[in-house]
């Protein structure tokens, strides 16, 4: 067995030490919900903006060639840019349906099926940025002469 | 031996993590609800105006509110609820005619008028929805100077979430 500790380690380590940050950055906006059914607004916006993210991640990458960097911090982003209203709610500022431009902020939360819907949206939506991964990293066939 | 994962592999690893944590969130949200929440949570604390069929014309609860002129906030509660939100209600001295609802007879609720109705009946003019474990609703209506419900909501935390009510009633 061929010994390979540094190797075999670093890798996860540096995953985990940039993922540190946007996992912090979600409890903290997670919490910055108040009362237990704000749970359901917090999860629309996580769904909804994290499904955008990846779209605009697969778009992206397929066009460099070559996966994002740092993969986390664009859902963190598209989250926080669609949830903004609600910072501006707990700031002292009510809704409008204006602020659908912040990813359907106040629509997203009355489709069919709710946040259920968004679930497999978001799934849906990982497994496209996933699939191009996948497909960029694939070994070439070494090309004939 | 050390098991080599192939690039599709530890991908489908990623979208299996992301699939089981977050049904794990959907199903706390869930299954942590309050028989007082909305049985359709994206009515509770929508947090915007005229959602639905609103505005819609305020019922009188009292012979004085809700008055020409003057925004007011009708709260619906029950008696077991009723001292934290009378108690947070005197706290926070909201700038518009304030009363109380209840299906049974309340102490007193410090200078806010209280009406106690067995039946229901306001609570179904105001078109309150009704809680996921059924009975009386606990929540709000605002009304604004002109007589129409803007908001109404559930919310059986609305004690602690009175700056809520206060957002509302500067947005009207």
């Amino acid at each position: 067995m061929t010994d390979r500790p540094v190797t075999q380690c670093s890798s996860p380590l540096r995953l985990c030490l940039w993922c540190v940050p946007a996992v912090l950055v979600e409890i903290g906006l997670y919490f910055s919900y108040r009362g237990h059914d704000a749970r359901f607004h917090f999860l629309t916006h996580l769904f909804v903006g994290a499904s955008a993210a990846f779209v605009v991640m697969a778009a992206v990458a397929w066009r460099r060639h070559r996966p994002v960097p740092y993969p986390l911090v664009w859902p963190v982003v598209a989250h926080v840019y669609a949830m903004f209203p609600d910072l501006l709610f707990t700031a002292g500022t009510a809704h409008e349906w204006w602020m659908d431009v912040f990813l359907g902020h106040v629509s997203t939360h009355f489709v069919p099926g709710r946040n259920l819907t968004w679930y497999v949206v978001f799934l849906g939506a990982l497994a496209l940025y996933l699939a191009t991964v996948q497909q960029l990293t694939r070994p070439q066939p070494a090309p004939t002469a | 031996m050390t098991r080599r994962w192939t690039t599709g592999q530890r991908l489908a690893g990623v979208w299996l993590v992301a699939a089981v944590g977050f049904a794990a969130l959907l199903l706390t949200a869930e299954i942590t609800r309050s028989p007082l929440d909305d049985p359709d949570q994206a009515y509770q604390r929508p947090g915007i105006l005229d959602l639905g069929a609103l505005p819609a014309l305020a019922p009188p609860v009292t012979a004085d509110i809700p008055a020409p002129g003057r925004p007011a906030v009708v709260f619906f509660t029950r008696p077991g609820e009723a001292a934290a939100l009378c108690s947070a209600l005197a706290a926070a001295r909201l700038d518009a005619d304030v009363v109380v609802v209840s299906p049974g007879e309340l102490p007193g609720c410090d200078d806010v008028p209280v009406v106690t109705e067995v039946t229901r009946q306001l609570a179904m003019s105001y078109r309150m929805r009704e809680p996921a474990g059924g009975g009386a609703p606990v929540g709000y209506a605002v009304v604004d100077a002109e007589g129409q419900i803007r908001y109404r909501t559930l919310d059986p935390t609305a004690a602690d979430e009175l700056s809520e009510v206060r957002t509302i009633l500067e947005a009207l």
